[in-house]
């Protein structure tokens, strides 16, 4: 795995990106158990989050903070709130041009 | 301003392409990445992730740009992702931070399902430069043909972790344990038998974290 920005955080890094990936390759295959239904949906992806929050979620917060600690201290903060006043995610992607067999 | 935009199909399902997405720092193709972290990952209520990384690029300029400008040939990048695995789609916006008014680009990219569960990816780039003195066009259009080279080299970065998966999916075991019939160079890195206490069915991450956890060739 990549370094982290700042050295002191790469071992939390490196400890938080193993317990996402094992969590997240799960997270992407979950037609089965979840359904079709927007509520069993939603409890399916409450109980994927949570599950998460129970597994990564010490390591998460130690790096997030971290990370936080030392984006601030280079500057990039200010870079980074720029960057989001700018152009938020929310600003749609256009959609992808029909596929040949579909 | 200059505008590019190119689709591209992987044989390989939604999900395993994702991974490989989300994997592929570092690899021998992204060498120029220095580092990469998460700074913020939400779930939101319809069930999507959203996450924002921020990654340090190495860059070099172009022989025919002015002297003193930058000191470093650095630059921050921030990607921000959405992951719908109901929807099966994967946004991704990737632009500069700094040195914007030199040059700005920003990447817009979009992983779908196809009917045939194969993956289409669709890529858009605009560079934009507000540099003036006569440089303008002329760093645009570097900037763009930079930016198709690396779209190939970054491509190749993500073939390389799909085949890595795709090895390690039907390999029983972890990864590298005994695996040198099939001498892929991409196997080869991982040397030492894996202890984790898998259940029988290890994920495919548990499978191939010792691939990751390796210090790149590279270093000393």
């Amino acid at each position: 795995m990549s370094q982290s920005l700042s050295p002191e955080c790469t071992p939390l890094k490196k400890k938080y990106d193993s317990c996402f990936n094992s969590w997240f390759e799960g997270y992407l295959e979950p037609a089965v158990a979840a359904g079709k239904s927007s509520d069993t949906r939603a409890a399916y992806s409450q109980k994927k989050a949570d599950e998460f929050n129970q597994k990564c979620g010490k390591v998460w917060e130690e790096y997030k903070s971290c990370i936080q600690i030392a984006v601030k201290e280079r500057g990039l903060d200010t870079l980074l709130q720029q960057a989001r006043d700018e152009n938020p995610l929310v600003e749609p992607i256009p959609p992808l041009p029909p596929a040949k067999s579909s | 301003m200059r505008f590019f935009s190119q689709s591209y199909s992987y044989d390989d399902s939604w999900s395993i392409v994702t991974l490989a997405f989300f994997l592929r720092y570092p690899n021998p193709y992204a060498s120029h990445v220095i580092s990469c972290d998460v700074i913020s990952r939400d779930h939101t209520p319809s069930g999507s992730l959203i996450t924002t990384r921020l990654i340090l690029k190495k860059g070099a300029m172009p022989r025919w740009f002015p002297k003193g400008i930058i000191s470093r040939a650095e630059s921050w990048v921030i990607e921000e992702s959405e992951v719908d695995p109901y929807g099966k789609t994967v946004r991704c916006v990737t632009k500069n931070l700094d040195h914007v008014k030199i040059m700005q680009v920003e990447e817009s990219v979009r992983f779908a399902q196809t009917a045939e569960g194969k993956t289409l990816q669709h890529t858009e780039a605009r560079v934009v430069s507000k540099f003036g003195w006569g440089l303008t066009k002329r760093i645009e259009n570097h900037g763009l043909s930079k930016f198709k080279a690396n779209m190939q080299r970054s491509r190749e970065g993500v073939s390389l972790i799909l085949t890595l998966l795709r090895q390690s999916r039907l390999q029983p075991m972890t990864m590298g344990v005994e695996s040198s019939q099939d001498a892929s160079p991409l196997v080869e890195r991982p040397r030492e038998a894996t202890t984790h206490e898998n259940k029988g069915n290890p994920t495919l991450w548990a499978k191939v974290r010792k691939y990751f956890q390796q210090p790149p060739p590279s270093d000393t």
